[in-house]
C-alpha cells in the first residue's frame, strides 16, 4: 500500500515520471529549479534531471511562454509553470496567438506539445491579483485544452495525460488543494476529455471541477441527510468537456447545478448550461442553475474572501431550488 | 530615418566567390519578382486580406538565410516573404498559400502573415510584432538542450525594438548563452512612423546592456550581409552565445499593400532605387566579370518559375471547411495513454 | 398564545376607495405560506392578486367573494397556527398582504401575438418543464388538466405522472334519451374563465351595453408624417428615443386635446343620475400589446409633452407594460385612449371605449392609395385610417368630428408636432 501523497507531491511525481519517460520533456518557469517552485511542485527535479531540462527563467512571463512554444516547435515538450494564474495575462500572446494557433495556421504541419501549469483559486487571502480563476478564457480559444484536476490521483494522471497530449494544454491546479492528501495510481488511464462520476445520485446533478468538488461533496452529504441524492460529475477537463457524461447524468436526474469557483458570469458553467439547454432540453425538469463567484474581483480580507467563494450552502440551496 | 551604408560597420576585405554571389543574386531576384507579382495580384483583387512586402530588403533575407545550415531554424515577421523564399519554400506552395488555396503550404489557413515550413525550420511569419522573438529564443533553447548543433534566428523589424519581448529575450538568450542570432531589419519605419520617434535607445546599446555583441551592416549590400551573417551564425553555433546583427535597409512599399504612404517624404521614396540592393548586386557581378546576358537569363528563368507557380495556384482548389476543422487539434486517436 | 389577526381590504392604489373581493384563493382552515395568493381584488382598472406576507392559517372569511367593500374593511381572520377560532379579534391592522398587480386586458386591437405551446383552451400559457411536456405526450396526459406543483405553478414530471395515475378510466357514454327536437349544445371543450378573464368580459360587456357609442371614420394623409419620422429616426447621433407612428398619433391627439378640453371629460355612472367629470389633465391612454394581453396604461400629461419627452415616456411606459411592472396608478385617469393596430395590417379598427373613459381612437395601417387630384388624375397617397369611438352622452357628432379633424390636421402638418405644445 503506497504512502498517501500530497497533491503538490503528486504534481512533482508526474513531472518526474514524465521526464524520466521522455527526454524531450523539460520544465521552465520562475524559481522552478533551485527553489523547487513557490509551491514546491518541482522540488527535487533539478537534482534528478539537471539544469538544462529544469530551467529557472527570469521573471519574463511573455517570453518564457513564447520560448516554450518555440521549443515545442523544435522538438521539445516543455512544461511551463506560471506562478499564479493571474500572471498569465502577461503571456496571453504566446498562449492565444502562438501556441493555440500554430497547428491550425500552419495547416496541420506541426503540433505544439506544451503544457502550461498554473495555480488558480482563492482561500489563501492572496488578494485580487493572486487568486483568480481564469480557465474560461482558455477554454474559449480553439486549439487549447484545459484541465483542472481536483484530486491527488488526478493531479498525477491528468498532468501525465497533458504532457503526453500533442497539443497545448493549460493545467490549472487549485492552490488550496496543494496540501490535500491522497493516493495516486501511476498506471491509471490517462484519457483527455473524460469526466468522473464522483458520487452517484438520482435526484439532481452537480457538475463541478477543481476545488469546488469538495464544496459539492459537502453539499451532497447535507442533501442526503434530507433524502436528496445528488450526483456529482467531476468534469476534470474543461476543454474538451465530457458532454456525454454530463448529458447522461442529466438524463438520469433531470436537474442540474453547475458549480465552480470562477466568476459565474460568462464562465464555464454558462457554456455547459447553454449546451444542456440546446442538446438535453427535453430531459430537463427544472431550469439549469449555476453557482459561481459573484461579479467582482476577489477581495483580500478573510471575511470578504469567505463570502466570495462558492460554498456548500449555495450549492445546497441551488439543488433544492431545482427540486422546488 | 532611412539608413545609409555610411553608418554601417566597416566590411572586412573578404570577397565572396562569384558563384556564391550569383546564387545570392538569384535569391534576391526571386524575392523581388515574387513580391512585385504579389503587389500586382493584390491590386487586381486576386489576394484577399493584408500583405506586407519586403521590396528593397531582399539582401537581408538572401544574406542571412543563405548563411544558415539545414539544422537551423528561424522565426520571422509579418514582412517575412523574403526569408521564407530564401529558405527554399516551394514557389507554387507559397503562391497557393498567399492566394488562399487548398494546396498552400499552410492549406490556406494562414496566408501571407503566417507562411511557415516546419520541415525547413521556418517557424512561421507572424502577425504579432515581436512575437517571433520568443519563438526563436525557445527554438534556440531546444537546439541547445537537444544538442542539435542548430542555431535559431529571430528576424524582427526596428518597430519591434520597442516591444518588451526583445528585452526579455535578449536577457534570456544572454543568461543561457543560447545559439541564437537576433537579426534586426532596420528600415527606419515602425509601421507608419519613423522609428526615431518610437525608440529612445539604439540596438547596439541595448545589446551591450545584456552583453550581447552587436554588429551593424549595410543591409542593402548582400555580400556584406552574407559575410556578417556567416560570422555571427557561426559564433552563436560555436557556443559564443547570442549575437545581434542589425541590417540597415529600405522599405519601398507601404506598411501594407494599399498604404499610400502619405507620411513619407516624396524625395525619400524617389531616392530609394539609388540604394537598390538588386542593382548594387548586379553591378558588383558585372564588375566581377559576369556577362550581362547571364543576368538577363537569370531574370527570365525566375520569371518563368513564377509564371508556373502562379498558374498552378490559380488552378488550385479552394480550401475545404471540414478539412480546416481537422487542423484545430491533432487527431485524437492517440489521446488515451496509460493502462 | 395565538394572536388572531384581521385581514382588511387593501388599498392598492392612491385613488382606490373600494374594491371587489373577486375571489378567495384560500379556504377557512387552510394554511398558507408567505407569498401565497390569498385573494383577488378588482378595481375598475385592474385585478390584483393579494399575497400573504407571512405564514399562517385562515380562520374564517367575513366577506364572501363578489362583494364590494371599502378599503380597510375587515374581510377575514387568520392566525399563525390556525388556533383561536373562537375569537376576540385583535384590532384591525394594516393588511398582512402585499399586492401583485395583474394588468387587465382592455378592448381594442386583437392580440395578434402567437403564444407558445402548450396553452389552455383560453389561450393562457401552461408553465411546464420540457421533461414534463415530453412525458405528458408519452402518457397521453392533457397538461391543461394537470395542476403544477413547481414555482409559479410550473408543471413538473411528477405532476404529470400523478395525473396519469388518477385519470379516471373512460366510462361508456350513456345512451341519450330520445327527445323531441332538441337544441344542439355547441361541441368543444368547456373551461371556467379565470377571474381576470371574467372581469374583462364583464367590463367590456358593460361598456358596450351601457355607453352609447357612436363612430366617426376618416383618413389622414401621412406621406409627410412618415417622412418626418424617418428623418428624425435617421439622425441616430442625437441619441434620442426613436419616434414611432404611435408616438406621433399620441402627439396629435395631445395637441387636439389641449385646444379642446371638453374632450377631456368622462361620464360618471356612479353618481346618482350621472355626473360629468372634467379631468383636464391631458392624460392619454395608450393600448400596449403585452405577453399577458392588451393593456391600456395612461401616459400622464401627454397633451403638454414635447414630442421627444412624449416618445421617451411612451417608450418607458410600453417597456413597463411588457415587463408586467405596471401599477394601479398607471391605469388612473384619461378620457381618451389611442389604440394603434397599424402593425397588424388592418384598415379601420372600430374600438370599444375603455371603461371609465369617453373616447378611443382606433388607428389602422398606412395604406398606399390613388386619389384623384383637382383635375381628376390619380395621385399616390399614403393614408392612415382613423376611427374615433365616442360616448354620445358627452359629445355630439360635431364636437367629436372637430376633435378628429384636429387630430388629422396635426398628422397632415406634422411640423406642428415639433413645436412645444
Amino acid at each position: 500500500m503506497p504512502k498517501p501523497l500530497r497533491y503538490v507531491n503528486a504534481v512533482a511525481q508526474a513531472l518526474n515520471d514524465a521526464m524520466a519517460a521522455d527526454p524531450a520533456v523539460m520544465l521552465m518557469g520562475e524559481d522552478v529549479a533551485a527553489a523547487g517552485g513557490p509551491f514546491k511542485a518541482t522540488r527535487g527535479l533539478l537534482d534528478a534531471h539537471g539544469p538544462e531540462r529544469v530551467r529557472d527563467t527570469p521573471i519574463s512571463e511573455a517570453s518564457l511562454v513564447g520560448a516554450a512554444v518555440g521549443a515545442a516547435l523544435t522538438g521539445m515538450k516543455p512544461v511551463v509553470e506560471i506562478m499564479f494564474m493571474d500572471f498569465v495575462t502577461l503571456a496571453m500572446d504566446a498562449v492565444v496567438n502562438q501556441a493555440a494557433k500554430a497547428r491550425f495556421m500552419f495547416g496541420g504541419q506541426c503540433s505544439v506539445p506544451m503544457v502550461l501549469r498554473t495555480p488558480h483559486g482563492g482561500g489563501l487571502n492572496a488578494g485580487p491579483q493572486h487568486s483568480q480563476c481564469l480557465e474560461a478564457w482558455f477554454a474559449h480559444i480553439p486549439g487549447l485544452r484545459v484541465v483542472c484536476p481536483a484530486t491527488v490521483a488526478d493531479a498525477y494522471s491528468l498532468l501525465r495525460a497533458a504532457i503526453e497530449a500533442p497539443d497545448p494544454v493549460v493545467v490549472v491546479e487549485n492552490k488550496a488543494l496543494y496540501a490535500l492528501q491522497g493516493d495516486i495510481d501511476v498506471n491509471a488511464p490517462r484519457a483527455v476529455g473524460k469526466a468522473r462520476i464522483d458520487r452517484a445520485g438520482r435526484d439532481a446533478t452537480i457538475v463541478t471541477y477543481g476545488a469546488t468538488l469538495y464544496a459539492a461533496r459537502a453539499a451532497a452529504d447535507r442533501l442526503a441527510a434530507e433524502g436528496i441524492e445528488a450526483e456529482i460529475v467531476d468534469l476534470r477537463w474543461i476543454q474538451p468537456w465530457d458532454e456525454e457524461a454530463v448529458f447522461a447524468s442529466v438524463a438520469k436526474t433531470h436537474r442540474v447545478v453547475i458549480a465552480h469557483e470562477a466568476v459565474q458570469a460568462f464562465g464555464v458553467g454558462a457554456e455547459i448550461a447553454a449546451r444542456i439547454a440546446s442538446d438535453a432540453f427535453d430531459d430537463l425538469d427544472a431550469p439549469v442553475l449555476r453557482v459561481g463567484a459573484p461579479f467582482m474581483p476577489i477581495a483580500f480580507a478573510k471575511t470578504l474572501e469567505a463570502a466570495y467563494l462558492p460554498d456548500a450552502d449555495r450549492i445546497v440551496a441551488a439543488v433544492k431550488s431545482t427540486l422546488a | 530615418m532611412p539608413s545609409s551604408a555610411a553608418q554601417a560597420d566597416p566590411i572586412p576585405a573578404n570577397p565572396i566567390p562569384t558563384d556564391r554571389r550569383l546564387a545570392l543574386h538569384r535569391t534576391m531576384q526571386t524575392i523581388r519578382a515574387t513580391e512585385t507579382t504579389l503587389s500586382r495580384l493584390f491590386a487586381d483583387g486576386e489576394i484577399p486580406g493584408f500583405i506586407h512586402l519586403s521590396v528593397g530588403q531582399e539582401a537581408v533575407a538572401a544574406g542571412v538565410v543563405g548563411a544558415l545550415g539545414p539544422r537551423d531554424s528561424f522565426a520571422t515577421t509579418h514582412r517575412g516573404h523574403g526569408h521564407v523564399l530564401a529558405r527554399g519554400v516551394k514557389l507554387d506552395l507559397f503562391f497557393k498559400e498567399i492566394m488562399g488555396r487548398a494546396g498552400g503550404i499552410c492549406g490556406g489557413r494562414g496566408g501571407s502573415m503566417h507562411v511557415a515550413d516546419l520541415s525547413l525550420g521556418v517557424l512561421g511569419a507572424n502577425g504579432i510584432v515581436g512575437a517571433g522573438l520568443p519563438l526563436a529564443t525557445g527554438s534556440a533553447l531546444a537546439h541547445q538542450t537537444r544538442r542539435t548543433g542548430g542555431v535559431a534566428v529571430a528576424f524582427f523589424g526596428d518597430g519591434a525594438m520597442a516591444e518588451g519581448a526583445l528585452h526579455e529575450c535578449l536577457n534570456m538568450a544572454a543568461l543561457w548563452k543560447l545559439p541564437m542570432v537576433f537579426v534586426c531589419e532596420n528600415n527606419g519605419w515602425s509601421e507608419f512612423s519613423p522609428t526615431s520617434t518610437q525608440f529612445a535607445a539604439t540596438l547596439d546599446k541595448l545589446g551591450a546592456a545584456f552583453g550581447v555583441p552587436h554588429r551593424k551592416v549595410d543591409g542593402n549590400d548582400v555580400a556584406a550581409v552574407a559575410e556578417a551573417a556567416a560570422e555571427v551564425v557561426e559564433a552563436a553555433r560555436n557556443g559564443g552565445g547570442p549575437r545581434i546583427l542589425e541590417c540597415l535597409t529600405t522599405r519601398w512599399h507601404g506598411h501594407f499593400e494599399g498604404d499610400p504612404q502619405r507620411y513619407r517624404n516624396a524625395d525619400e521614396i524617389a531616392g530609394l532605387p539609388r540604394n537598390d540592393p538588386l542593382r548594387r548586386s548586379a553591378e558588383a557581378l558585372l564588375a566581377a566579370g559576369v556577362e550581362e546576358s547571364a543576368l538577363a537569363a537569370l531574370v527570365d528563368a525566375v520569371d518563368a518559375e513564377i509564371r508556373d507557380a502562379l498558374e498552378a495556384a490559380r488552378a488550385d482548389a479552394l480550401p475545404d471547411v471540414d478539412a480546416a476543422f481537422r487542423d484545430v487539434y491533432t487527431p485524437t486517436a492517440t489521446l488515451t495513454a496509460g493502462a | 398564545m395565538t394572536m388572531v389577526r384581521e385581514l382588511v381590504m387593501p388599498k392598492l392604489g392612491l385613488t382606490m376607495t373600494e374594491g371587489v373581493l373577486a375571489e378567495w384563493r384560500v379556504s377557512p382552515g387552510q394554511p398558507f405560506r408567505s407569498g401565497d395568493v390569498l385573494l383577488v381584488v378588482e378595481t375598475d382598472k385592474i385585478a390584483s392578486e393579494v399575497e400573504a406576507d407571512s405564514d399562517g392559517v385562515l380562520i374564517e372569511t367575513t366577506i364572501p367573494a363578489g362583494e364590494t367593500v371599502a378599503v380597510g374593511t375587515p374581510i377575514a381572520r387568520w392566525s399563525a397556527d390556525g388556533a383561536g377560532a373562537a375569537p376576540a379579534p385583535e384590532p384591525a391592522e394594516t393588511p398582512a398582504a402585499k399586492a401583485a398587480p395583474i394588468p387587465a386586458p382592455t378592448p381594442g386591437a386583437a392580440n395578434a401575438r402567437p403564444l407558445p405551446a402548450p396553452v389552455r383552451s383560453n389561450g393562457e400559457r401552461i408553465l411546464s418543464t420540457p421533461l414534463a411536456r415530453r412525458r405528458a405526450e408519452g402518457l397521453g396526459v392533457d397538461l391543461a388538466a394537470v395542476t403544477g406543483s413547481g414555482p409559479r405553478g410550473r408543471i413538473k414530471v411528477a405532476d404529470v405522472e400523478a395525473a396519469a395515475q388518477t385519470r379516471p378510466t373512460p366510462q361508456p357514454a350513456p345512451q341519450p334519451e330520445p327527445q323531441a327536437p332538441k337544441i344542439e349544445t355547441p361541441a368543444g371543450e368547456r373551461s371556467k374563465p379565470t377571474t381576470l378573464q371574467a372581469t374583462v368580459a364583464r367590463r367590456l360587456t358593460a361598456a358596450k351595453r351601457d355607453v352609447p357609442h357612436f363612430y366617426l371614420a376618416a383618413e389622414a394623409e401621412v406621406t409627410e408624417l412618415a417622412a418626418l419620422r424617418d428623418r428624425l429616426n435617421a439622425d441616430t447621433e442625437s441619441g434620442l428615443q426613436r419616434i414611432s407612428m404611435t408616438h406621433l398619433v399620441l402627439a396629435a391627439v395631445g395637441r387636439a386635446l389641449a385646444v379642446m378640453p371638453e374632450m377631456d371629460r368622462v361620464w360618471d355612472d356612479e353618481a346618482p343620475g350621472g355626473a360629468i367629470l372634467a379631468l383636464g389633465r391631458g392624460d392619454i391612454g395608450m393600448a400596449v400589446d403585452t405577453p399577458r394581453g392588451l393593456v391600456a396604461p395612461v401616459l400622464r400629461g401627454a397633451a403638454a409633452l414635447p414630442l421627444d419627452r412624449l416618445a421617451e415616456e411612451a417608450a418607458a411606459l410600453t417597456r413597463r407594460a411588457r415587463d408586467g411592472r405596471l401599477t394601479e396608478e398607471d391605469f388612473q385617469g384619461g378620457a381618451v385612449t389611442v389604440s394603434n393596430a397599424g402593425m397588424h395590417n388592418v384598415t379601420y379598427m372600430t374600438s370599444i371605449i375603455n371603461p371609465g373613459q369617453s373616447s378611443i381612437l382606433g388607428v389602422g395601417s398606412v395604406r398606399s392609395v390613388f386619389r384623384p387630384d383637382a383635375a381628376g388624375a390619380p395621385v399616390l397617397k399614403r393614408e392612415l385610417g382613423l376611427v374615433l369611438s365616442a360616448d354620445h352622452r358627452l359629445f355630439d357628432g360635431v364636437t367629436a368630428l372637430a376633435f378628429l379633424n384636429r387630430i388629422i390636421a396635426g398628422l397632415e402638418r406634422p411640423f406642428r408636432l415639433l413645436r412645444a405644445p
